[in-house]
């Protein structure tokens, strides 16, 4: 049976998923809102199934990636490139109130699943397809990845060091944009149906997510021709025409620190920080008289100012550990800086552990239970999901193939043709 | 003629800057009515960030705010006013939603907190967003997209092995938080439906950051593995990378993922697929500087968009680097009316980014209006959606309730 969590948010709608990768993540957070989802994946296993593995086993069923984006879905397995598989994909589709598919465009038409067919066993069907350029346009046949369509979308340009090559974030993000887009995408066609009657198709553009993560650099462009140029550790000051740093070593480790003048909270923040640097003899008088918000307004920045401000901050910086930047003087002081954080770091952080974000989920196959990062958004106050974990390989076969009429017979001999 | 998604919906805005306002774009740009407070005592960081049109900054200048607040309707309201509050209770009464990105405990200072609006209006959804949470050591935190961003691990994951991190350009957290916050308002107006019932989110952006590099967390949790940097690589897959091209700083990212992309990423640049070093993947990932040096040296001195449709063409995913200027021009992004071009009064014609990446087959996204100048719709709103008369409505902008210019004393100033 469908297992709901605590407290569903929305009606358990049936959802057929069948996307890949990061792209799983909209499953996820329907399923976390209460939906019904079901991740279907080839009888051989998804490709999603991949590193990191739980102590570092390779093996499908420990995947810490397929496990964190696929909890609180139920799973079964499906060949829907055979035409058997499609026809019970289709029995499937019409108990199902929305599809999302991640495959390249056109493979779902091609396997005879198009919008117009789906419509035709689920007339109200939402269809909701990510693809790296989307449904139309002159790149919709584009072969993609992640990197590709982080290039095409304009965000790598403006990342990394000037000496280099643009880099990304070393954690593959786009697909992970796509998908919680594609989350976005149908609740906004759920809700159309439900005034309206009427399912559609939604389509996703991966370019176009990359697109938006862009800051105001395109509007630079558009408005002033000022092409940007990545200089890594910093922040453009487009008014003054100068850059500022944002990434300073401390004693051990890095620190990202946001100095601009102007308007609060930017003001106040300089302010605390020079009277903290004073209070270790580490502030001459110039610093100290400098006027953050006259003097620092980024029409009356100049690349000289900026870079003698800095470089009394850096020397500063690289006495006091991050623990202590941030205890002290982020949290204390509330000066705008940030230890650069790491996995471990976030683990370990306080704010986390009092929010109870973090949620423990029984693995019963590991004899294990492991933590995951908790609900998104708290609802009224609390957290609005327990978690069940990840499907194992077609563990739910039996149940849902049940429910859409298909014997243990059938199945038995789907499964030696090898469909399910 | 269908009707436009959420029209009917009405949202009213407190929020500000990037998180808020493009969570309530995405209905916006769907046909939903939503009125963006702000007082000229305290405005939005982005009025004074740039691009400003001449590079001139002005409080309603600036394009970086327009680009989130395209389609709104704009109101001013001192909320500090004495008889701030009242009005704003009107605002509430009116609207089926409410955005806001205070510092936590402000609204509560305000007596404008869920806990006190929902006795007045249960129905009302309440969408609060926040650096770190409404509770808790760090609830007082003060941030922004970049920082937290930092703070949740996409910087040390970002750049090369041999260099400090190389954080992601801008503020990072504010491109991916506002999908989760749109995705939570559509789904509190469907249990509204069902229920009756209103529904405080309460966002963390700290918190919804750790779902964009869950795994990370789960492999040092399981493992005690603490992720870095390692420049454009991924363990799965050679040659992977950007690599430079003729022209001023152009760049080309191909990533070979399957043996059939190798044997077509050779068919392209002549390499020889079968070479022991490259033969597998696993000899690939060994050799993979040796490898790396030899597709640079192919795509040195060949222009980015021309390796694209080569390789394109031989099936293997590829892309030119664009640049802000190619993003502008790109034939695909034009297609799908990425970019609007609308007049603003003071901007002057402007390209509107869509908030929503996706297009509703039936029911697509549409900017259709520019972003509002500072109170441009006090008239309207007030008077129309309000219903204030024009006595009402004269006396509040008399007492400064409603303001229409900067205080006496202040000066605008721009940030960036």
């Amino acid at each position: 049976m469908y297992r709901n969590t605590n407290s569903p948010i929305i009606s358990p709608y049936r959802i057929l998923d069948l996307t890949e990768g990061g792209c799983m993540i909209g499953g996820r957070i329907l399923a976390d809102l209460g939906a019904d989802v079901i991740k279907i994946e080839p009888p051989a296993g998804s490709l999603s199934r991949i590193a990191p593995f739980y102590h570092d086993k390779p093996d499908p069923e420990k995947s810490l990636y397929w496990f964190a984006y696929n909890l609180n879905k139920r799973g079964i397995t499906l060949d829907i490139s055979r035409n058997e598989g499609r026809e019970i994909f289709k029995k499937l589709a019409s108990t199902a109130d929305v599809v999302i598919e991640s495959f390249e465009h056109g493979v779902m038409q091609q396997y005879g699943l198009g919008y117009e067919d789906l419509v035709k066993t689920q007339p109200d069907i939402i269809l909701t397809s990510i693809a790296f350029f989307g449904q139309s346009g002159p790149k919709a046949k584009f072969k993609g990845s992640d990197l590709t369509t982080w290039a095409s979308g304009g965000f790598l340009f403006i990342c990394g060091e000037p000496d280099r090559a643009p880099t990304w974030i070393g954690f593959p993000q786009a697909s992970l944009h796509a998908g919680s887009e594609a989350a976005t995408g149908t609740m906004t066609a759920l809700w159309h149906r439900l005034n309206t009657g009427e399912g559609q198709q939604v389509g996703v553009s991966m370019q176009e997510c990359v697109v938006a993560c862009t800051f105001n650099t395109p509007e630079m462009w558009d408005l002033n021709r000022v092409e940007f140029k990545r200089f890594s550790q910093g922040m453009n000051i487009g008014t003054g025409g100068v850059r500022t740093t944002h990434v300073y070593q401390c004693k051990d480790g890095y620190v990202l620190m946001v100095m601009q003048g102007g308007v609060e909270p930017f003001v106040s923040s300089l302010r605390a920080l020079i009277t903290w640097m004073a209070e270790d003899g580490m502030a001459e008088d110039w610093l100290k008289e400098m006027d953050w918000a006259a003097d620092y307004d980024a029409s009356k920045l100049t690349q000289e100012k900026v870079d003698r401000v800095e470089a009394a901050v850096a020397r500063f910086l690289l006495t006091r550990t991050k623990q202590d930047l941030y205890d002290n003087g982020a949290l204390k002081r509330r000066i705008l800086l940030a230890p650069m954080g790491t996995a471990k770091d976030l683990c370990e952080n306080e704010q986390l552990k009092a929010r109870d974000f973090w949620m423990q989920v029984e693995h019963p196959e590991l004899g294990d239970t492991l933590q995951y990062p908790g609900s998104f958004v708290k609802v009224d106050g609390k957290g609005m999901t327990t978690g069940y974990r990840a499907p194992l390989l077609g563990e739910h076969n039996a149940e849902i193939y049940r429910e859409i009429g298909l014997s243990a017979d059938g199945l038995d001999s789907l499964k030696q043709s090898g469909v399910v | 003629m269908t009707d436009k998604v959420f029209e009917g919906i009405k949202i009213v805005e407190f929020a500000w800057v990037a998180v808020g306002p493009q969570t309530s774009k995405y209905l916006a740009d769907h046909g939903a009515t939503v009125v963006r407070v702000e007082s000229h005592t305290h405005f939005d960081l982005f009025r004074g960030t740039s691009p400003f049109p001449q590079n001139k900054p002005g409080i309603d200048r600036s394009m970086f705010y327009g680009k989130y607040n395209a389609d709104k309707y704009h109101a001013t309201l001192n909320l500090n006013h004495p008889t701030g509050r009242d009005i704003a209770l009107r605002f509430i009464q009116w609207a089926d939603i409410l955005t806001e990105s205070f510092r936590p405990g402000t609204m509560n200072r305000w007596q404008l907190d869920y806990a006190t609006v929902s006795k007045i209006k249960p129905k009302l959804i309440y969408f609060s967003t926040s650096m770190q949470g409404q509770t808790g050591p760090s609830k007082n935190y003060a941030g922004v997209g970049s920082l937290i961003a930092a703070l949740s691990g996409f910087g040390e994951i970002s750049g090369w092995p041999d260099r400090m991190p190389s954080p992601p350009y801008g503020a990072y957290s504010d491109y991916f938080c506002q999908r989760f916050a749109a995705t939570m308002l559509i789904a509190a107006l469907e249990r509204r439906r069902r229920t009756g019932k209103g529904m405080w989110i309460e966002q963390s952006q700290l918190e919804t950051s750790v779902y964009f590099n869950a795994p990370l967390v789960m492999d040092y949790a399981a493992n005690g593995r603490v992720a870095t940097r390692n420049g454009n690589r991924l363990p799965n897959a050679a040659p992977h990378g950007v690599y430079p091209c003729a022209g001023d700083d152009r760049w080309v990212a191909i990533a070979v993922l399957s043996e059939e992309q190798w044997t077509a990423f050779c068919g392209v640049t002549g390499m020889n697929a079968y070479q022991v070093e490259f033969k597998t993947l696993s000899d690939r990932k060994q050799n993979e500087d040796k490898l790396d040096e030899l597709v640079c040296r192919w795509t040195a001195g060949r222009d980015a968009f021309e390796i694209e449709r080569l390789m394109q063409t031989a099936g293997v995913p590829c892309n030119a680097v664009e640049k802000n200027a190619d993003l502008l021009e790109d034939e695909q992004l034009k297609q799908r009316n990425f970019y609007v071009r609308l007049n603003h009064p003071q901007i002057g014609e402007a390209a509107f980014q869509q908030q929503a990446d996706f297009i509703l087959s039936k029911t697509p996204r549409e900017v259709s209006r520019p972003s509002p100048c500072m109170g441009e719709h006090n008239e309207y709103v007030y008077k129309e959606l309000l219903g204030m008369t024009d006595d009402e409505l004269a006396e509040c902008i008399a007492s400064g309730c409603i303001t229409t210019e900067l205080p006496p004393a202040a000066r605008f100033s721009a940030n960036l």
